[in-house]
């Protein structure tokens, strides 16, 4: 199976008869090497506008660089990244960001020390437009702007059911309300594509549902296109829409979750040898 | 009241105005420190080369004279104008600025991900190689520094107190510039707090402050952000520079006033605001004090090391200082 | 009470929607509804509801609504849904609101038993619950929803949302507003007004159905008995099919046109009430007891200045603040003190709790602890207790301000008698008396005799001198004992309760020798003490069989029994074994109603195997139970509970005093 090159934008068809939408994000032919490590071989893939996709493939498959090279957190040794229909040049994380790709972390990365609701006003952070100078001279302007992104970060704290903890500061909260303040700050940006590494690791069975509730219903009122990594296999298949399988830095399967569990690849890579 | 209680509230209010000033040069440190984790050596001397700058801007001098005149035999000194106080200080901010570019550009930059200890000898270097710079441009020599303050004893404070002591007491002696300076002070606390809670560069700092990799999701450039600190760092030195070389003039000995902020960190925590200013003046109230009250029992000259063993009693019975965040070591 | 009394024409009074539309030309601009959305209050005037309702209303009859119809609606107290309930009413059709944590099979028997053709439902949760019973239920023709979050993908053949029914409704408004006129014309004071599942200890729920005359001669007697205004302000949080929140948020805001305030979530409520500083406002006891177990909690770890001013004002206000409340006389020394702990400590507490502005404040369901009664009452608020049953439209007995007491129940509503039967049972009369119970004329007839005597079920009797009521225990519960002793469960399990410690307890000795009982220790107290005294635990059911623990329940329970034996007429009662249950006592496992009220019978059989363990003297036994989890899964858990003794004080001999 080698990568296609030639791009087709038609609107993609999944077997259970959903439409999707055009190619978002493109990654063509990516190596990632640290030192002599390849963390990732020759991968290539694609997002599609408003598709959940999945990426999954045991621990150290190169799931997490993957995500770290789309936004920008690794730069590969080659390949390209095409976002929107242009190749995407090398990038900072910011300026990825600032793209309209927001992201969490595996291990959450918040401001611990700031309230909920600062947590998520950051994430607003890339529209605001007024610079240091306007703010001090026009001060009203500053002040609906504002008002403005208080108002896209309240609907979102209503969105994920986060008000009683508004303002608490995050370092409080227990891990699964970290994680969903996480989402808030990322969903903020009104990003174009949102990246979740790992959005339920080490949550119980109740609090998976909710995450995965949120996601969906994420993906389907924001029309946000989403790419997620998840281990748990129950998850996937009832999250997304395609799935990318990995296994040592190597793309094993690609396509619907039915495809994908059907995959022997894939079978041997999850049951057949252990890498652990 | 005996007249001796009067002098002691009298010293106290003068340790209050010399805790302003240590305030002041905690406060461009722990700036630095929250937002990039780098315990800056240098503060000292960027007061010292901002108020240097600042009088060499206002003379009309040229920079780097004697380095020119050195090499193409030439006798510049000055240009021959004023610069008006207030110009002469926006010019000194922007000189200011480009110094912090420049820093973060040539030498942070590189060393991004580095060990604390190694951030800090690099500070070492940028103290020694700012002292030489500061030589070079503006000359060695000592130089009066007068952008117009009030100063003085304040008459009418010692005429309006002098009748609570009796006779022996002539009323309360408070320099003029030691009250601008704790206004002044206490308008560019109220000015960095307001700027850091309600502004989106100020947000985008507290963020860098908190937590790297996050802000680096939501868009935010670390190099703007720590440019944007080592500006305000520079900003609260010249300050810190003005005040203090309108009273004792502008001499290398500035620099050494960084030595005295330490303590004051040390008592009020690395990275708190809050906690610089209330460490300044538990310092400067306190030096003054004690060498008020004891100094006399065990020979004087008790200001010169007082703060640093109150300092080395926090550290011993409360390392994180008065207001510092908790130390937790994470396994 | 102006308003009670100004001479309003029948027609403006008849039914709730007329009431509607009296306010919206007299209380025309005044806040009627808040919403916190958006982490601001959003307010709606009365002009703007009655608006609202209207549209409401022509779009149900556009959707096809008819006159007698039920429409169930299901969710929390949002502003939307209540006006839905007038909607309905309006045009002529039943309101039933139901419980919004119901499991889907409990909701289906409600939906099929009332006839549903309309459900209106919150949200997306509500709606799956719908749809699931739906293929049991077919009478069911349309839902509405009001948040349309995650319901995009749904088949919207008989689905719709209530926005878009109130768009149509104005959009056709020619074509229905004469019928809607006609409708409401011929709503009469003896129309349906709601009709109440009541979630009875046994058996399946009853519709209570109540009248226009029901819910609004009740409403003006009590808004009259307590003095409610215009100004006043509430916090609807409680269930909105309970009938107590029907009268606080419906009957008497519309009588009286007071605010509804409604919180942002369940989970903001403390926030919210804060925010809102509501000036009437009911708790059930086990709300008041929690606030007041943080209030201890957080007082245990202030610091030592702050405990101390505490302890000592709180000693002042205990001995002074009820006084002050009932108008008895106060020495001027004890009133500076008040004065100064009121600057100092009340004050802030109230309004940290958010009961800074109470006038009146109710408590009921539940008998409360007279120390936590008693706290709320030093602090200068307003805490009254109140009797009343869904079959009353709530109110049989309350206590006027200046007879405050924890132990009795209060006096007559204005309008209700009462009669006390030879088996002690309480019996009622009244214009708030429901009509019937919905489609079951047995029950009916066995709980409402021809004169319109209603049976309470509860035994009591009325205290002679004062004329307050004082309950005893549930009727059916107070029985005899081998001995014929009388046995009054409830009675103890109340004096147990009272412990901060014990959350739930069950005494078991019907037709037994001696009383038995199980206890729930209060995670939240105990997990506390635990932490205080450097007891580690990982469990709710490892900490429930710690040694000091069960020590300290013990020490509990023989304080009850002292007290227990000063009566001579329950002496028997004493509890002489009992043991801590390893598992909360819990709705979700059927041992519990909806509204927190143990279920004896269930729980007795649930648990036969402990019940015979404490009977047959062991110090221990193993026992394996089935959970019930959130997402409706099934589980075991297995534990071996210790079985104690407790020290049982000598009865007071009948003839000794």
């Amino acid at each position: 199976m080698s990568a296609v090159l030639p791009q087709d934008h038609a609107p993609f068809v999944t077997p259970d008869g959903r439409t999707i939408g055009n190619v978002l994000m493109d990654l063509r032919n990516i190596t990632l090497r640290f030192g002599g490590v390849e963390a990732i071989k020759n991968i290539s893939f694609d997002i599609r506008e408003g598709e959940i996709r999945a990426i999954i493939g045991p621990n150290g498959a190169g799931k997490s660089s993957m995500l770290n090279i789309i936004s920008g957190f690794y730069v590969p040794q080659e390949g390209e990244v095409w976002f929107r229909g242009a190749k995407r040049p090398p990038m900072k994380p910011y300026q990825v960001a600032r793209l309209g790709i927001a992201r969490t972390f595996q291990n959450i990365a918040l401001f611990e020390g700031m309230s909920v609701l600062d947590n998520v006003m950051t994430g607003r952070l890339t529209h605001m437009k007024t610079g240091l100078l306007a703010q001090s001279i026009w001060k009203g302007r500053a002040e609906r702007e504002e008002v403005e992104n208080r108002e896209a970060v309240e609907k979102i704290i209503d969105f994920l059911e986060i008000q009683a903890i508004r303002k608490t500061p995050v370092g409080r909260l227990p891990y699964g309300l970290k994680k969903r303040v996480e989402l808030a700050r990322a969903l903020a940006a009104e990003p174009k594509l949102l990246l979740l590494d790992e959005p339920m690791a080490g949550m119980n069975v109740e609090e998976k549902e909710d995450m995965s509730r949120f996601i969906l219903d994420v993906n389907d009122e924001f029309g946000t296109t989403i790419a997620l990594i998840e281990h748990d296999m129950g998850v996937v298949m009832d999250l997304s829409d395609r799935v990318v399988v990995m296994d040592y830095g190597r793309k094993i399967g690609d396509g619907t979750p039915t495809e994908v569990r059907n995959n022997q690849d894939v079978i041997d890579a999850y049951l057949g040898v252990s890498h652990d | 009241m005996p007249a001796e209680f009067y002098y002691g509230v009298e010293v106290f209010l003068n340790g209050l105005m010399a805790g302003v000033l240590y305030a002041l040069v905690a406060l461009g440190f722990v700036l630095i420190f929250k937002a990039s984790g780098i315990f800056n050596y240098a503060q000292g001397v960027m007061a010292l080369f901002a108020a240097l700058t600042l009088v060499g801007i206002m003379e009309g001098q040229v920079p780097f004279a004697h380095l020119i005149n050195a090499t193409f035999g030439t006798n510049l000194h000055h240009f021959g104008w004023q610069v008006p106080a207030l110009a002469a200080i926006v010019l000194t901010v922007g000189v200011m600025v480009v110094f912090a570019w420049l820093v973060q550009r040539f030498v942070f930059r590189h060393l991004v991900g580095q060990e604390p200890i190694i951030l800090f000898m690099a500070t070492i270097g940028l103290a020694y190689f700012l002292e030489g710079v500061g030589d070079l441009m503006w000359g060695s020599d000592i130089k009066t520094l007068n952008v117009g303050l009030p100063q003085g004893a304040s008459l009418w404070v010692e005429n309006n107190t002098a009748f609570l002591g009796g006779d022996d007491f002539y009323g309360f002696f408070i320099d003029k510039l030691d009250v601008v300076a704790a206004i002044v002070a206490a308008i560019l606390v109220a000015a960095l707090v307001v700027f850091a809670q309600y502004t989106k560069q100020g947000r985008a700092m507290r963020a860098v402050a908190d937590d790297h990799q996050a802000a680096l999701s939501v868009g935010i450039s670390l190099s703007f952000i720590w440019v944007l600190v080592w500006s305000l760092a520079g900003f609260v030195a010249l300050v810190a520079g003005i005040m203090w070389g309108a009273k004792s003039g502008v001499q290398f000995s500035l620099s050494l006033i960084a030595l005295k902020a330490l303590p004051v960190l040390m008592l009020g925590g690395f990275t708190s605001i809050p906690g610089a200013i209330v460490g300044g003046l538990i310092i400067g109230v306190g030096e003054k004090m004690f060498e008020f009250l004891i100094g006399p029992m065990i020979g004087g000259a008790t200001e010169n090391w007082f703060a640093y063993v109150l300092a080395l009693l926090f550290l011993v019975f409360r390392p994180q200082g008065l207001f510092g965040e908790r130390i937790i070591e994470r396994v | 009470m102006h308003l009670a009394t100004t001479s309003a024409s029948d027609a403006e009074t008849v039914s709730v929607p007329a009431l509607l539309a009296r306010n919206a030309v007299r209380f025309g601009t005044k806040a009627a509804y808040r919403e916190k959305e958006f982490g601001i209050w959003q307010s709606w005037t009365w002009a703007q509801v009655a608006a609202e309702v209207e549209a409401m209303a022509l779009g149900l009859i556009a959707a096809g609504l008819r006159v007698g119809d039920s429409v169930a609606i299901i969710g929390r107290n949002r502003p939307h849904l209540y006006w839905a309930m007038v909607a309905v009413q309006k045009c002529g059709a039943i309101p039933v609101p139901l419980y919004q944590d119901a499991v889907a099979e409990e909701m289906a028997y409600v939906l099929d038993h009332c006839g549903a053709r309309f459900v209106i439902a919150a949200d997306q949760e509500q709606v799956d619950k719908v749809l699931e019973v739906m293929a049991t239920v077919p009478g069911i023709d349309r839902i509405l929803y009001l948040e349309s979050r995650g319901l995009r993908k749904y088949d919207h053949a008989a689905m719709g949302s209530l926005a878009e029914l109130q768009a149509q409704g104005r959009a056709e408004r020619a074509a229905h507003a004469a019928d809607l006129a006609a409708r409401e014309a011929a709503i009469t004071y003896d129309t349906t007004c709601v009709m109440l599942y009541t979630s009875g200890t046994t058996g399946r729920p009853k519709g209570v159905v109540l009248s226009n005359r029901n819910i609004i001669e009740t409403s003006k007697n009590s808004a009259q008995f307590d003095h409610l205004r215009a100004d006043d302000e509430v916090l609807a949080y409680l269930p909105m099919a309970w009938v107590g929140d029907f009268i606080f948020s419906i009957g008497q805001a519309y009588w009286t046109g007071f605010c509804v305030n409604c919180p942002e979530s369940p989970d903001t409520m403390m926030t919210d009430l804060r925010e809102i500083g509501p000036t009437y406002f009911f708790a059930p006891p086990r709300v008041f007891e929690s606030q007041l177990t943080t209030v201890m909690i957080r007082m245990e770890d202030a610091a030592r200045v702050k405990k101390w001013l505490f302890d000592r004002f709180m000693a002042v206000a205990r001995r002074v603040g009820p006084r002050l409340l009932d108008g008895k006389p106060v020495s001027l020394l004890d009133r500076a003190a008040y004065a100064v702990g009121n600057a100092v400590v009340y004050g802030p507490l109230k309004n940290t709790l958010g009961l800074s502005r109470v006038r009146v404040g109710y408590t009921a369901g539940e008998a409360i602890g007279p120390e936590i009664f008693d706290f709320y009452r030093a602090l200068g608020i307003n805490l009254k207790q109140l009797y009343g049953q869904t079959e009353a439209s709530v109110f049989i007995t309350q206590q006027p301000d200046g007879e405050v007491r924890s132990d009795t129940v209060g006096v007559p509503s204005p309008g209700v008698e009462i009669r006390i039967a030879d088996n002690g049972e309480v019996f009622y009369r009244s214009p708030g008396t429901f009509v019937e119970y919905f489609k079951n004329p047995e029950s009916t007839a066995s709980t409402k005799d021809a004169q319109g005597w209603v049976a309470t079920g509860d035994a009591g009797f009325i205290e002679e001198g004062t004329g307050h009521l004082r309950i005893i225990d549930r009727a059916k519960d107070v029985g005899k004992m081998a001995d014929g002793r009388l046995f009054a469960p409830k009675y103890v399990e109340n004096k147990l309760k009272f412990y901060p410690n014990i959350l739930e307890a069950v005494v078991f000795g019907a037709d037994r020798a001696m009383c038995c009982a199980f206890i729930n220790i209060d995670l939240t107290a105990v997990g506390n003490w635990a932490e205080r005294n450097n007891i580690a635990y990982s469990s709710y059911q490892e900490l429930s069989q710690h040694p000091r623990v069960l020590e300290m329940i013990e020490g509990h329970v023989a304080q009850v029994n002292e007290s227990v034996a000063a009566d001579p007429m329950l002496s028997g009662c004493q509890v002489h074994r009992f043991l801590v249950l390893h598992k909360e006592l819990d709705a979700d496992d059927g041992e519990m109603t909806r509204t927190r009220k143990v279920r004896r019978r269930i729980i007795e059989d649930k648990f036969a195997d402990l019940i015979d363990a404490l009977y047959a003297g062991k110090s221990e036994v193993y026992t394996e139970t089935e959970v019930t989890y959130e997402d409706g899964r099934k589980g075991h858990i297995k534990a071996t509970l210790s079985l104690r003794d407790a020290v049982v004080a000598p009865a007071v001999r009948m003839a000794a005093e």
